[in-house]
C-alpha cells in the first residue's frame, strides 16, 4: 500500500505540471489582448508597447510561463494585472461564498430530488409521476440566467419583493446573509437536482422490480418500510456518485447566479477576469480548479486501493 | 355644519348599525387614500434638512483610486465622495439638469489679474480627513500646487489636455495660489470645476504610497471619508465630521454598491434596496421607464437631455468625405428621429453642442441654412452624391467599438442601411474597445466612425477638440481655417453673451459644413425615492457633492 501511495503521489507531479501548461496556454488562446483593453484606461503607460513591457507580456511565452511557474511553486499565484491585488488573497476571500452557495444548493437539491424521485417511481405513470418528470425537464432545460432574471424581475414587479441583493457577511447580519443565499441556492439546486431526481426514479423502478422487494411485499410489510428501508437504501448508491458529477454543474451555474444575486464569489471573479483578460487571475482560478480535481481523484484512487487490494498490486 | 351635526350624534351615543356604517365608510376612506404620500415637487427643498440615515446607491468598482491616471468614470465617480476641488458645479434640489454653474469649493473666491493670471484664495481651516499620514492637518496652498504639478506631469494622465494652457502654478502665501497661463483661456474656472482628475490630493499620501492606486490613499478634504472598500462588493463612505460646509453631509453614510447585473439593479430599486435609480446618473433605462412608472408612480422622475450624444465622424481630409456635398448627403440620408425611436427610446437631434448643455446648445431649427441638412431626404442625398461625382454611390467602411454595448452596434447597423438606400456601401468594422481607443479614437482609421460624443460641461471641450486644426482630438481631421479661428477666438472672449453668440455661430457653421454628422442626444430619466430630499439629477461624475447636499426624510 505504501509503495502504491508513493507511486501515485509521484504521478501527481507530472500531472500538475501538464495541468499548469494547459491552464497557462488556454488563457492565452482567448481572443483579445489585455494590453489593448487596459490601454483604454490610459492609466498605465504611454503606448501599447510600453504597457506590454510594464506587464511583462513582451517576453517570449515560455519565459512568462517559467516566471509564473516559479511563483506558483512558491505558493504565489501572482497578482491581478488590473487591480494589482494578490490572486491568492482574492481567492481566499471569495472561496467561502462559492462554497456556501454550492453546499446549500446540494443540500436543497437532495432534499427534494430524492423524495420526488422516489414518489415518481412508486407512483409510476400517474399524474404525480408526470408532474415530477416535467419538473425535472424544466429544471434541466431552462437556463439559469433566465430563471434567475425572471424570478427577480417578476417578483419585484408583482409583489414589490426581491431577496436582499447586496452581499452582507455572516458576521454583520446572519439572517440577511443566509436569506441572500436561499433563492440562488434553490435555483441552482433546481437545475442540478433534475438529473438526481431522474436517476433516483430510474434506479428505484429497477430495484422495486427485484425479487427481494416482491418478497417484502408478500410478507405484508408496510409501504413505507419497503420503499425506504429495502428499496431506497439499495437504489441510492449510484446516486451518490452522480452528486459528485453535479458539483461541476453547480460550479458552472454559480457564475451566473453569483452575478445576478450580487454574491462576490469565485464565479463572478472568474467572469470578470475572463472579460478583462486578466491572465494571472484566470490561470490561478483554473489551476486551483484543476488541482482540486487531481487531488480528489488521487483521494478516490487511494480509497479504492484501500478497499480493493487488487488495485494496488496491479 | 356636517361636522357639528356628526358631533351632536356622537354625543347621543352610536347604534351598532351606525358603528358598522361608520366602519365601512372609514374602510372605504382608508382604501381610497393614496398608498404613498403624494411627493412634493423637487423633493421638498423648502423643508429643513434632516440629519442621519444611510444612502444606498448603485455605484462603481474603481479599477484603482488614482485620479491623475484615470480617465475611467468608475474612478472619478468614486473619488467624488472623498475629495474636493478648488471650485465645483452647483448641486442641490434647485439646480436644473443641464446647468453647470460654478461655485466655490476649496477656493472661497478667485480673481483674474489679467488674461493669463488667476488667483485663488483658499478657505481657511479646511481639514484633511483625520487619517494618517495627514491626520486632519489644515489644507494649504502647497497642497494645491502639488496637486496640479502632479496633474500636469504624471505620465499617462489622459485628462492632461484639460489644462494644456496652464503654464505653472505658484504659491503666493499659505492660503493663496496663482495659476499662470500660456495664453488666455476663459474657460479655466469651468474646467477646474470638472469632476475629472481635478481633485486636490495630499503630498504626504503620494510620498508614503508612491502613487494613489490603492484604496488607502483616498484621503481628501471631501464630504465623506472612505471607511471600507470591498473590491467588487461596495465602498462605504462615512460622514466627514470636519467637512468645511456647516451641517453637510446630512446622511451618516453612503453605501456605493457594485451591482453587475442591470436587472438586479432595477429590482433593488423597485424593492427599496437602493434609494436612487440604478443606472449611471442615478437614472432608469428608457426601456424600463413605462413599467417602472406604472408600478411605482410614487417615485420621483425627472427627464433631461444628455450632454453627450451620438455622431458619425469622417476622414474629412480624404475623398470622398473632403467634399461637403458628400457629407451633406450623408446627413440627409439618415432619419435621426427613426434612429432615436428604434434604439434610444427618446432623444433629440443635436448640433455640435449637445442639447443637454442647455445654456449653449442651439435647437435644430435655429441652425440657419445648416438646419436643412438635418432633414431626412434620401432623394436629395442621392442628388448631392451625383453632383459630387458619385451617382452610383461609393464603398467605404464604418468603424464601431464593441465596448459601447449592443445599442451602439444596432444603431450602426441601421445607419448602414440608411447609407445603402442612397448608394453608399459601408462595411461595418467592429473593433474591440481597447483597440478602438488605441487607434480609431486617435484618428487612425479609414472612412467613417460611429461613436458616442464624450460628456462635457461647457462647449469648449467639444468644439476646440473637434475643430482646432492643431488639436490632437480632431479625429475628423478637420482643417478649416475659419472654423479653427472661431473655436480659438471663443477661448478669449470674456463677455459671456458675446461668447455665447460665437458658440452659436460655430454650431451654425458646422451644421452647414457637416464636418461631423451629429445625430442625437438621448433623454435621460433621473429617478429617486420620494424621501430623498434636496436632490436634483444631472449628468456628472460628481456624485459625492450631490450625496452631501441631500437628506433622507423616511
Amino acid at each position: 500500500m505504501q509503495q502504491y501511495v508513493i507511486k501515485r503521489l509521484l504521478l501527481v507531479v507530472p500531472t500538475l505540471l501538464l495541468v499548469s501548461v494547459i491552464v497557462f496556454s488556454l488563457t492565452r488562446l482567448i481572443p483579445g489582448d489585455v494590453v489593448v483593453l487596459m490601454f483604454e484606461e490610459k492609466a498605465y503607460a504611454e503606448d501599447l508597447e510600453a504597457l506590454r513591457a510594464k506587464l511583462g507580456l513582451n517576453q517570449p511565452i515560455y519565459v512568462q510561463y517559467g516566471i509564473w511557474l516559479s511563483q506558483v511553486v512558491q505558493g504565489n499565484l501572482g497578482e491581478s494585472l488590473w487591480t494589482k491585488r494578490p490572486v491568492l488573497e482574492e481567492i481566499a476571500r471569495r472561496l467561502p461564498v462559492s462554497f456556501e452557495l454550492g453546499a446549500m444548493a446540494i443540500v436543497f437539491g437532495l432534499c427534494w430530488a430524492l423524495p420526488i424521485g422516489v414518489l415518481a417511481a412508486i407512483r409510476q405513470d400517474t399524474m404525480k409521476d408526470y408532474a415530477a418528470r416535467s419538473l425535472a425537464i424544466i429544471g434541466l432545460s431552462a437556463p439559469g440566467f433566465w430563471k434567475a432574471t425572471m424570478i427577480i424581475v417578476f417578483c419585484s414587479i408583482w409583489f414589490g419583493w426581491a431577496p436582499p441583493l447586496q452581499f452582507t457577511p455572516f458576521t454583520q447580519g446572519p439572517w440577511q446573509h443566509i436569506s441572500q443565499f436561499i433563492l440562488p441556492a434553490i435555483l441552482l439546486a433546481f437545475g442540478a437536482s433534475a438529473s438526481i431526481m431522474r436517476l433516483t426514479r430510474a434506479l428505484m423502478l429497477e430495484v422495486l422490480r427485484q425479487d427481494y422487494i416482491r418478497t417484502a411485499w408478500s410478507k405484508g410489510m408496510g409501504e413505507r418500510r419497503v420503499v425506504v428501508k429495502h428499496a431506497l437504501k439499495n437504489a441510492v448508491i449510484p446516486v451518490i456518485t452522480i452528486i459528485g458529477l453535479e458539483i461541476g454543474q453547480i460550479a458552472g451555474g454559480a457564475v451566473v447566479f453569483e452575478t445576478i444575486f450580487g454574491l462576490p464569489g469565485m464565479g463572478r471573479f472568474m467572469l470578470d477576469a475572463i472579460n478583462q483578460r486578466d491572465y494571472p487571475v484566470m490561470q490561478g482560478l483554473n489551476l486551483l480548479a484543476a488541482s482540486t480535481i487531481v487531488f480528489v481523484n488521487l483521494l478516490v484512487d487511494m480509497t479504492y486501493a484501500y478497499l480493493d487490494p487488487r488495485i494496488r498490486y496491479q | 355644519m356636517d361636522a357639528q351635526h356628526g358631533n351632536s350624534r356622537e354625543a347621543q351615543g352610536l347604534s351598532r348599525r351606525d358603528l358598522l356604517k361608520a366602519g365601512i365608510a372609514a374602510g372605504m376612506a382608508v382604501s381610497a387614500w393614496p398608498l404613498y404620500d403624494p411627493p412634493t415637487l423637487w423633493g421638498g427643498e423648502a423643508e429643513s434638512p434632516k440629519r442621519g440615515g444611510t444612502l444606498r446607491v448603485r455605484g462603481f468598482d474603481p479599477p484603482h483610486f488614482d485620479p491623475h491616471i484615470a480617465t475611467a468614470t468608475f474612478t472619478q465617480s468614486t473619488l467624488s465622495f472623498v475629495y474636493s476641488k478648488l471650485v465645483r458645479h452647483k448641486v442641490g434640489g434647485n439646480v436644473s439638469p443641464g446647468k453647470f454653474s460654478v461655485e466655490p469649493d476649496l477656493a472661497e473666491r478667485w480673481e483674474e489679474l489679467d488674461d493669463t493670471t488667476y488667483i485663488f484664495h483658499l478657505r481657511r481651516g479646511v481639514k484633511w480627513h483625520n487619517k494618517p499620514p495627514v491626520n486632519g492637518r489644515e489644507l494649504v496652498a502647497e497642497d494645491v500646487k502639488f496637486t496640479y504639478d502632479r496633474f500636469l506631469t504624471e505620465k499617462g494622465n489622459g485628462n492632461r489636455y484639460l489644462l494644456d494652457d496652464v503654464d505653472r502654478i505658484e504659491v503666493m502665501d499659505r492660503y493663496t495660489v496663482k495659476f499662470l497661463l500660456k495664453e488666455p483661456f476663459v474657460w479655466l474656472i469651468n474646467v477646474l470645476a470638472y469632476p475629472l482628475s481635478t481633485w486636490i490630493v495630499a503630498p504626504e499620501v503620494v510620498q508614503q504610497y508612491g502613487d494613489l492606486k490603492k484604496a488607502e490613499t483616498a484621503i481628501g478634504t471631501g464630504p465623506f471619508i472612505l471607511e471600507r472598500y470591498e473590491p467588487n462588493v461596495k465602498s462605504v463612505f462615512k460622514r466627514n465630521p470636519d467637512y468645511y460646509l456647516e451641517g453637510q453631509p446630512y446622511v451618516d453614510a453612503v453605501e456605493w454598491l457594485v451591482v453587475p447585473d442591470e436587472s438586479t439593479g432595477l429590482a433593488m430599486y423597485r424593492t427599496g434596496q437602493i434609494d436612487c435609480g440604478p443606472e449611471a446618473s442615478w437614472a432608469v433605462r428608457q426601456q424600463d421607464l413605462d413599467s417602472l412608472k406604472k408600478t411605482h408612480p410614487h417615485l420621483m422622475y425627472q427627464d433631461f437631455q444628455s450632454q453627450s450624444g451620438h455622431v458619425i465622424t469622417m476622414r474629412t481630409d480624404m475623398p470622398p468625405f473632403n467634399d461637403v456635398r458628400v457629407r451633406r448627403a450623408i446627413s440627409h440620408a439618415i432619419d435621426r428621429q427613426a434612429l432615436i425611436e428604434a434604439v434610444w427610446g427618446r432623444g433629440e437631434p443635436t448640433p455640435a453642442v449637445s442639447r443637454g448643455l442647455a445654456e449653449w446648445s442651439l435647437a435644430i431649427d435655429q441652425l440657419g441654412p445648416g438646419a436643412a441638412y438635418y432633414r431626412y431626404d434620401p432623394k436629395e442625398a442621392k442628388r448631392l452624391l451625383a453632383e459630387a461625382g458619385y451617382p452610383k454611390g461609393f464603398k467605404t467602411q464604418l468603424t464601431a467599438s464593441s465596448g459601447y454595448g449592443r445599442d451602439m452596434l444596432d444603431n450602426a447597423q441601421l445607419i448602414l442601411r440608411y447609407l445603402k438606400d442612397v448608394g453608399i456601401e459601408a462595411e461595418l468594422k467592429t473593433q474591440e474597445h481597447g483597440a478602438y481607443v488605441a487607434t480609431t479614437v486617435q484618428g487612425k482609421y479609414e472612412g467613417m466612425i460611429r461613436g458616442p460624443l464624450g460628456i462635457t460641461w461647457e462647449p469648449d471641450r467639444r468644439l476646440y477638440r473637434a475643430y482646432a486644426a492643431d488639436s490632437s482630438s480632431n479625429i475628423g481631421h478637420v482643417n478649416d481655417p475659419t472654423l479653427s479661428a472661431m473655436v480659438k477666438a471663443q477661448r478669449r472672449i470674456k463677455d459671456l453673451e458675446a461668447r455665447r453668440q460665437l458658440i452659436y455661430d460655430i454650431q451654425r457653421y458646422e451644421a452647414e459644413h457637416q464636418y461631423y454628422v451629429y445625430l442625437n442626444s438621448v433623454t435621460i430619466t433621473g429617478t429617486w425615492q420620494p424621501y430623498v430630499k434636496n436632490y436634483s439629477p444631472n449628468q456628472s461624475y460628481d456624485y459625492g457633492n450631490r450625496a452631501a447636499a441631500l437628506w433622507l426624510d423616511r
